[in-house]
C-alpha cells in the first residue's frame, strides 16, 4: 500500500499517456480521475497510520549508486512531514483531476492534459516521500519538467511556450543551488539520505553554507523574492494547472525542502535569520503587486507568492511545522481560489480581465459562495483554517529572536492579503456589471463535475486548519507563542480592517493604469521584469553574442581551429607553388645556392 | 695561387652569365661551357701542381663531356626554336607552378 499510493499515478500517467488514443478523452479523464482518487483515499489511510497511530515506516526498495565514497538506495520514508505533503497532494491531485475533466472538456488532447497532471502527482509523491537528498532531486526536476510541460499545454501559444521556458530557466537557477547544497552535504557528512544525516548532524561552518544552497533552491522553486518572475508568468498555463502545480504542490516544494533540512538549519542562525528575511519580504511585495493586477489569475498568483513568502518566513522562526501546518491549509484555500477563478473563467467564455466582470453574483452564486470561503479563510477570518496557521505564523514571528522587522511585513501583508483578495471578490462579484452582452447572456454555473471539486475544498478551507491542528504537530511539540493579548488580536484586527476597507474605498478602487505613478510601479511587479531583463537578461545576451559566439567562438577558436588552419595551408602552399616560376636562371640560382650550402656544410664538418 | 684566382673568375663569370642572363640561351650554353673549362682549367693546373697524371684524364673526360653537351643542347634549341621561333630564356616558363 505504501508503494501503490506512489505507483498508482505512475501507471495512471502511463496509461492514458500512451493508451489516451485508445481511451478517448472521457476515458482516460474517468481513469486518471478514478486512478488518482484511489491514491488519495490510500494516502488518507496512511495518514491515519502515521499521524494518527505515530507509525513511521522506512522502505528500502533497492540500491541505486554504490562507490566507495557515495551510497545512495532507493526508498522510502514515510513521516509526519511526508503525511502531509501526501494529503496535499494526492488529495488536491485527484480533485484537481476531476475538475479537468469538465473544465477541459472541450480541449482535444485531454489525454495528455490528464496523463501530465498524473505524472505530476507521481513526481510530486517522489520528491516528498524519498528517503535521500538525491531521490529528491528526481522529484524535484521531475516536478520541474511537468511544470515546463503543464504552462506548455496549449503549445501554440507564443506566450505559454516564453512562460515554460521562462519556468523552466529560473527553476534551474534554484535547482544550481540545491544540487550545490547536496554536494556540499556529500563532502561535509559523507551521507545523503536523511536518517543518517540528521542523526549524526554535528554543527560545524558548512552548515551556513549548505543552508544558505538550500535556500537558493527554496528561492527558485517556491517563488521567492529574486527568482519569483516565473509564478506569475506561469499563469499562462490551464487554470487547473495553475491550482495544482502553481498554487498547491509545486511551489510548496522549496518549502518542504526547508523544512525537511529543519535540522540543517537549527545549526545555522544565520541561514535562519536570511530565510526568516526573504520570506517576509517576499510576502510583503507581493501582497503590495497583488492589490493592483488586473488579471484574476495574477490576482491570485501573487497571492499565492505571498503565501509562500509566511510559508518560508515560519521556518525562519525556527518553527518549520507551523509552516507545515499553513502549507497544508493554504494548499486547500488556494486551490479553492484557484479553481473558483477557473468556474468564473469557464462562465464567462475565458475571460480573465477584472475590470470586464462585476456583478456575476446573480449568475455564479456557488461559485461566489465558494471563493468567498476561501477568501476569507485567506485572509485568516477567524474560524476558518487559515486563521489557524497564519495566526500562528504572525505571533511566532513576533515571538523569535530574530528580527522584528519581520513580524512588521507580515503583519502589514496580513492586512494587504485581506485587501487583495476581497478587492478581487468585489471587483469580479459585487461591483457593477463589466460584462458583455454575450458573456451576461450565457453566464451560468458549470456542471458537478467542475463544482463537485470546489465544494470539496470550500468544506476542506473550512474544517482543515481545525482538525488537522492537533495532527500536524506532533504531541507536547505544537509551539505556544507568548505574546500580548493585542498581538494575538493583531491579525484578526488587520484583516478585518482590510476587508471593511475594500468596502469603504469602493468607488475608488481604480483599476486604470497611469504609468509614471506608484500605481505603475506596483502593477509591473516592482519592475521586477523589466530590471532583469534589462540589467541580466540583455546583459548575458550581449555577452554571449559578443564574447562567446563572436569573439571566441567564430574568432579565437575560428582562427587557431579549422578555418585558421585551412587558410594558413593554402596561403604557404601559394608561395610554395610560385616559387617554380619556371625560368632557368632562377632554377639555376637555387642549384648553385644550394650546392653553395651544400659545400659549406661539408667543409665545415 | 693566380691560376687559382683564374679558375675562379671564369667559373664566376659563368655562373653570374647563367643568373643575370635573361635574352639569349646561346649565351647561357657558352656559359656553361665556361663553368667547365674553369673546371678544366683547375683539374689542368692542380695535376701539374700535385704531379698526378688523374688530372689530366678528369680533364680529356670533361672535354668530352661539354663536346657531347653542347651538341646535345645546340639540338634542343634548334628543335625549341622550331617549334616557338624563339630562344629567349624569358619565354621559357610555359611549365610554371
Amino acid at each position: 500500500m505504501y508503494i501503490l499510493v506512489i505507483l498508482i499515478p505512475l501507471l495512471s500517467a502511463v496509461g492514458s499517456g500512451l493508451g489516451g488514443r485508445y481511451l478517448g478523452r472521457r476515458g482516460a479523464g474517468l481513469l486518471a480521475s478514478v486512478w488518482v482518487i484511489v491514491s488519495s483515499l490510500l494516502s488518507f489511510v496512511l495518514c491515519y497510520e502515521i499521524l494518527i497511530n505515530g507509525a513511521t515506516v522506512y522502505i528500502e526498495l533497492g540500491r541505486w549508486i554504490e562507490s566507495d565514497l557515495l551510497i545512495t538506495n532507493f526508498g522510502l520514508q514515510f513521516d509526519a512531514v511526508t503525511a502531509v505533503m501526501l494529503i496535499v497532494v494526492t488529495t488536491i491531485s485527484g480533485l484537481v483531476h476531476i475538475y479537468s475533466t469538465s473544465y477541459m472538456r472541450e480541449d482535444p488532447h485531454l489525454p495528455r492534459f490528464m496523463s501530465y497532471l498524473s505524472l505530476f502527482t507521481f513526481f510530486m509523491l517522489v520528491l516528498v516521500i524519498s528517503n535521500n537528498y538525491v531521490q529528491l532531486f528526481i522529484g524535484w526536476e521531475g516536478v520541474g519538467l511537468c511544470s515546463y510541460l503543464l504552462i506548455n499545454f496549449w503549445f501554440t501559444r507564443i506566450q505559454a511556450n516564453k512562460a515554460a521556458i521562462k519556468a523552466m530557466l529560473i527553476n534551474r537557477i534554484g535547482d544550481i543551488g540545491l544540487m550545490l547544497a547536496i554536494i556540499l552535504i556529500w563532502k561535509e557528512f559523507g551521507v545523503l539520505d536523511y536518517c543518517s544525516l540528521f542523526s549524526t548532524l554535528s554543527p560545524s561552518s558548512a552548515c551556513t553554507w549548505i543552508c544558505i544552497l538550500l535556500t537558493i533552491g527554496a528561492i527558485g522553486k517556491s517563488a521567492q523574492l529574486g527568482l519569483h518572475t516565473w509564478l506569475p508568468d506561469a499563469m499562462e498555463g490551464p487554470t487547473p494547472v495553475s491550482a495544482l502545480i502553481h498554487a498547491a504542490t509545486m511551489v510548496t516544494a522549496g518549502v518542504f525542502l526547508i523544512i525537511r533540512s529543519a535540522p540543517l538549519f537549527d545549526h545555522s542562525p544565520t541561514a535562519t535569520i536570511i530565510v526568516g528575511l526573504v520570506g517576509s519580504l517576499t510576502a510583503f511585495f507581493a501582497a503590495t503587486v497583488g492589490l493592483v493586477q488586473s488579471d484574476i489569475k495574477k490576482v491570485i498568483a501573487y497571492s499565492t507568492c505571498s503565501q509562500l513568502g509566511y510559508m518560508v518566513m515560519a521556518c525562519g522562526t525556527y518553527s518549520c511545522i507551523s509552516s507545515l501546518y499553513h502549507l497544508l491549509t493554504h494548499a486547500f484555500f488556494k486551490a479553492l481560489l484557484f479553481l473558483g477563478a477557473g468556474s468564473i473563467i469557464h462562465a464567462l467564455l475565458d475571460e480573465q480581465d477584472l475590470r470586464k466582470m462585476g456583478g456575476i453574483i446573480r449568475g455564479l452564486p456557488l461559485t461566489y459562495i465558494l471563493m468567498l470561503i476561501g477568501s476569507l479563510s485567506l485572509a485568516g477570518f477567524p474560524y476558518l483554517s487559515g486563521f489557524y496557521s497564519k495566526d500562528l505564523i504572525l505571533e511566532l514571528t513576533y515571538n523569535s529572536y530574530c528580527l522584528i522587522s519581520i513580524y512588521w511585513l507580515a503583519s502589514i501583508t496580513a492586512f494587504l492579503t485581506a485587501f487583495y483578495s476581497f478587492r478581487l471578490i468585489y471587483l469580479s462579484f459585487v461591483s457593477k456589471p463589466n460584462l458583455t452582452r454575450i458573456s451576461a447572456q450565457h453566464l451560468q454555473e458549470a456542471d458537478w463535475n467542475l463544482l463537485g471539486p470546489l465544494l470539496v475544498l470550500g468544506v476542506g478551507s473550512i474544517l482543515v486548519g481545525y482538525i488537522a491542528q492537533n495532527m500536524v504537530f506532533a504531541p507536547g511539540v505544537r509551539p505556544l507563542p507568548l505574546v500580548p493579548t493585542i498581538v494575538s488580536l493583531a491579525p484578526v484586527i488587520m484583516s478585518v480592517t482590510g476587508i471593511l476597507l475594500v468596502f469603504i474605498l469602493r468607488p475608488y478602487i481604480i483599476y486604470y493604469i497611469t504609468r509614471p505613478s506608484i500605481y505603475g510601479f506596483l502593477f509591473y511587479a516592482w519592475e521586477f521584469n523589466q530590471i532583469a531583463n534589462y540589467y541580466i537578461g540583455s546583459t548575458v545576451w550581449k555577452f554571449g553574442h559578443t564574447i562567446s559566439y563572436r569573439t571566441i567562438d567564430g574568432g579565437i577558436l575560428e582562427i587557431l581551429g579549422p578555418t585558421g588552419i585551412a587558410l594558413f595551408l593554402v596561403d604557404r602552399t601559394k608561395e610554395l607553388s610560385s616559387l617554380q616560376s619556371g625560368l632557368l636562371f632562377n632554377y639555376a640560382l637555387i642549384i648553385l645556392v644550394g650546392a653553395a650550402i651544400a659545400l659549406k656544410c661539408l667543409i665545415v664538418n | 695561387m693566380s691560376y687559382l684566382i683564374l679558375s675562379i673568375v671564369i667559373l664566376l663569370i659563368g655562373i653570374l652569365g647563367i643568373i643575370l642572363n635573361r635574352s639569349n640561351l646561346i649565351i647561357m650554353l657558352m656559359c656553361v661551357e665556361l663553368i667547365l673549362l674553369a673546371s678544366t682549367i683547375l683539374l689542368l693546373f692542380e695535376s701539374r701542381g700535385l704531379y698526378t697524371l688523374f688530372g689530366q684524364i678528369l680533364a680529356i673526360m670533361i672535354l668530352t663531356v661539354g663536346a657531347a653537351e653542347s651538341a646535345i643542347g645546340l639540338a634542343i634549341m634548334v628543335n625549341y626554336y622550331r617549334l616557338r621561333g624563339t630562344i629567349a630564356v624569358k619565354a621559357l616558363n610555359l611549365l610554371r607552378g
